[in-house]
């Protein structure tokens, strides 16, 4: 199974904190301390906040990704449980951001980079979990009220083997 | 706001009768001009070239068009400068076009057909024949029309939409945020938080 | 014989004329060739309009258009786009019968033909174009340029004497009418034990097409046997009633061949004809003189307040107060109206497109309807200018502008007429005076009324 980074809306604050150590995790850059308009700014999860809630949204990592089946070019692949877009590849035809359900997949610009024609690049952006990142996911480690979780098969399944165990004994004080 | 990135109509196969009333639609409203074509079937006197291909399997069907794509491999590879892209709107100029077929080579949807090149009900013809020209022709978005895609419009199964993805994706970010609410709420351990 | 069609290598399934078919005649899975159930097809070509199917030179290749337009036997001329669902044109017959020079070539035309025809050349939807269409005809070399819309007046006079007859002499009622064939034909496959309410006065065709070869052979001085007898129709059906073995009273057939108001726009082309530099001109008298009440048979309720306009007068004696009848007039599936005539109120009804008929016909059967004298049925959608045959529509969302624009063209028409009630047609006086002697006499039965299936004297 692919693990994927969970939000929980009842511990995350809305600080964007996540987005931030998205983007320095990406761009490698020291993003505090360089001209604003020197690096692309193009968080791959996005803290939505409504009236009910405030967390982040990115990538389920679906196991059969809607993302990577409408792809025409080539771009989305998994690697190593990751879904991964080849932003070389990408034409920009905007087919996975139409086909996935959560909006996790966003078109962005690059800045600086042009295609053979001249115009700018653009890309469909979407959370790789870090896979290049020493130490896993970012967001998760930088988040200040541990609102972000990684959701692994190990610990889902211990979640839902939890979640078994106290349906089998809620059944048990009943019978009592 | 217009949106940065090109919109596209897509189609519902689950919706698509695969009628042609979009083909129809869109080669009416492109030839009005060009080609005096008016109201009824009666006054077309040129071959029916659409910019979008109902494209029947045996039990599916859906018009494939052009999506517009933000780094156009059809615009990239075009060397007659035939192909633009203004307004998030990738627009093919029938008058520069030579027939190459490289466009429709590089397009990795088929949403490109090279079909008869007419004005004023006439082929415009080709240098050395009475053969008549032929140009690349795909979706334009009906940017000449003020009250957008005619084949949206003309769908009889509302199985064509004009689709802003940025704006789709703020209104699924926004019910994938209220989802994870639920989701949380029904893991066990966080009752221990 | 052949008169709707679907061409197996064109149709793409989608079904969409299987929508609009009132019939349920169109069978086959989706995205699978259709094929037209015969046994219940009416012919009303609805199917025809609705078709999307094109051939196509994306799909189907550079040669395909030149290859079906030569199957179907169209002129060379034809360049317009060519659908699955179609049909068949018989043109070739009508261009061989202008040829010979053994052949006096009458031509009819119906009232929802001059509504429609020029939308083809270019002009708005609902374009009057009766002076145009007389000067077409005469240009294209038909002997004489008569019209059906005489045929309707008379239709009037033999159709309204019936209803009087029926309602003072306890006949049958209520009594339908009889005008359209996709109608006609419904009742007799679907409900042959109700016929004899049908109206047993022949359509306008048909008696325009039965006087042309006995009257107008004695008017004209032509032996009938020379007289070919062409019909302009909107309607794809009337193919099939000028086939009925029964509709040949004058001796020979009555009308020998129809061609749709496409197919004569197509021959207005192909013989070179500039449509938008004809003048206009008029029908030949006698057999093309016509009231305004003929010239709005073509729209739904049509035919009910042409008879109204007449059969108050035949009744009372006295002048109808309002020759506009609104109370008949609009465009709902089925709608009724008490129409006082002198001493009697009369309850006609008005049933437009013909999957609006069952539940009136279950009325019927139930006893329901037993006080209405007279109901009128037209199969297509708002009456025949929204017809088979006429021009079809590339976008279907222009057809609720076309259908409303060709109704208030006709209704226009019928305002500028000096003449509007049937039987005020000084050349339909002339007629009953000199040929019919009146109407129902003997001549008229003779030649002006029919026969359905299942009918005693029936072919």
């Amino acid at each position: 199974m692919n693990g994927f980074v969970q939000g929980d809306p009842m511990l995350c604050i809305g600080c964007r904190t996540c987005m931030i150590g998205c983007v320095v995790a990406h761009e490698g850059l020291r993003i505090f301390e360089i001209d604003p308009d020197g690096y692309d700014f193009h968080p791959r999860l996005k803290v939505v906040k409504t009236y009910n809630v405030s967390v982040p949204v990115q990538c389920k990592h679906c196991e059969n990704p809607a993302c990577m089946a409408v792809c025409k070019s080539g771009a989305i692949s998994r690697i190593d449980g990751a879904v991964s877009i080849d932003r070389a590849l990408c034409i920009g035809c905007k087919s996975c951001a139409e086909a996935c359900p959560f909006g996790a997949v966003e078109m962005v610009t690059l800045g600086g980079v042009l295609n053979a024609d001249g115009s700018p690049k653009a890309t469909a952006n979407k959370c790789d979990l870090c896979k290049d990142v020493p130490g896993g996911p970012t967001c998760l480690r930088v988040c200040p009220t541990a609102a972000l979780r990684l959701v692994t098969q190990e610990n889902m399944g211990e979640t839902i083997r939890l979640k078994r165990l106290g349906a089998l004994e809620a059944a048990l004080s009943q019978e009592s | 706001m217009p949106s940065e990135f090109g919109l596209f109509v897509s189609a519902d196969p689950g919706k698509c009768s695969g009628c042609k009333a979009c083909e129809l639609a869109c080669f009416q409203s492109h030839h009005v001009k060009r080609n005096k074509v008016g109201l009824t079937v009666g006054t077309v006197a040129v071959p029916v070239t659409p910019k979008l291909y109902v494209t029947v399997m045996e039990t599916a069907s859906m018009p494939i068009q052009c999506k517009h794509c933000e780094n156009a491999p059809c615009k990239a590879v075009c060397k007659q400068f035939a192909i633009s892209r203004a307004d998030g709107v990738v627009i093919v100029d029938e008058k520069k076009c030579i027939g190459c077929k490289d466009c429709l080579m590089a397009c990795p949807f088929g949403a490109v057909s090279l079909l008869p090149y007419f004005v004023d009900g006439r082929p415009v013809p080709q240098a050395d024949s009475d053969e008549g020209k032929v140009a690349a022709a795909k979706c334009d978005l009906c940017f000449e029309d003020t009250a957008g895609p005619a084949c949206v419009r003309a769908c009889p199964n509302e199985a064509l939409h004009l689709t802003d993805v940025d704006a789709d994706r703020k209104r699924k970010n926004i019910a994938a945020a209220e989802a994870l609410a639920v989701i949380n709420a029904g893991v066990p351990e966080r009752g221990l938080l | 014989m052949t008169i709707i069609a679907i061409d197996q290598n064109l149709c793409t399934g989608c079904k969409e004329c299987s929508k609009v078919c009132p019939t349920l005649a169109i069978e086959g899975y989706p995205h699978q060739p259709q094929t037209i159930a015969e046994s219940r097809c009416v012919m009303c070509g609805q199917c025809v309009q609705k078709c999307k199917s094109y051939v196509s030179v994306a799909e189907h290749g550079a040669e395909a258009y030149e290859r079906v337009r030569s199957e179907r036997g169209l002129p060379e001329s034809v360049k317009e786009p060519l659908f699955a669902a179609y049909n068949v044109c018989r043109l070739n017959e009508v261009k061989a019968a202008l040829a010979d020079p053994d052949k006096f070539t009458l031509v009819q035309c119906a009232p929802a033909v001059r509504m429609a025809i020029a939308e083809d050349f270019g002009y708005p939807l609902g374009t009057l174009a009766a002076g145009k269409l007389a000067a077409a005809l005469r240009r294209i070399g038909f002997n004489k340029v008569y019209d059906a819309n005489f045929g309707a007046d008379v239709t009037i006079m033999e159709e309204g004497s019936e209803l009087i007859d029926r309602v003072t002499n306890k006949g049958l009622l209520p009594m339908f009418t009889s005008c359209c064939p996709a109608w006609v034909r419904y009742v007799e496959t679907k409900h042959p034990d109700l016929r004899n309410h049908l109206s047993s006065t022949k359509s306008p065709q048909q008696i325009e097409g039965a006087l042309m070869k006995t009257y107008g052979a004695k008017i004209t001085k032509t032996p009938a046997e020379k007289i070919y007898v062409v019909s302009v129709m909107p309607c794809t059906c009337k193919q099939f009633e000028s086939s009925r073995p029964e509709m040949s009273d004058s001796g020979g057939r009555d009308v020998d061949v129809v061609m749709t108001t496409r197919e004569l726009a197509w021959l207005i082309k192909d013989l070179g004809i500039d449509f938008a530099a004809l003048p206009d001109e008029g029908f030949d008298k006698p057999l093309g003189d016509y009231s305004g009440a003929a010239g709005i048979f073509g729209v739904t309720g049509g035919v009910m307040e042409a008879a109204l306009r007449t059969g108050y007068e035949l009744l009372t004696g006295e002048a109808i107060p309002a020759v506009d009848i609104a109370a008949v007039r609009g465009t709902d599936g089925f709608r009724t109206a008490e129409v006082p005539v002198g001493q009697l109120k009369l309850k006609v009804g008005i049933v437009t497109g013909l999957k609006n008929v069952e539940p009136v016909m279950e009325e019927l059967k139930a006893g329901r309807l037993n006080d209405y004298h007279f109901i009128e049925v037209m199969t297509c959608p708002e009456g025949c200018v929204t017809g088979g045959g006429q021009p079809k529509l590339l976008v279907d969302l222009d057809l609720p502008e076309a259908y409303r624009a060709r109704a208030a063209a006709t209704y226009s028409h019928d305002k500028e007429l000096p003449v509007r009630k049937s039987h005020e047609n000084p050349s339909v006086k002339k007629l009953y005076d000199d040929f019919l002697k009146k109407p129902l006499g003997k001549e008229s039965h003779k030649l002006l009324h029919t026969t359905y299936a299942g009918d005693p004297k029936h072919h």
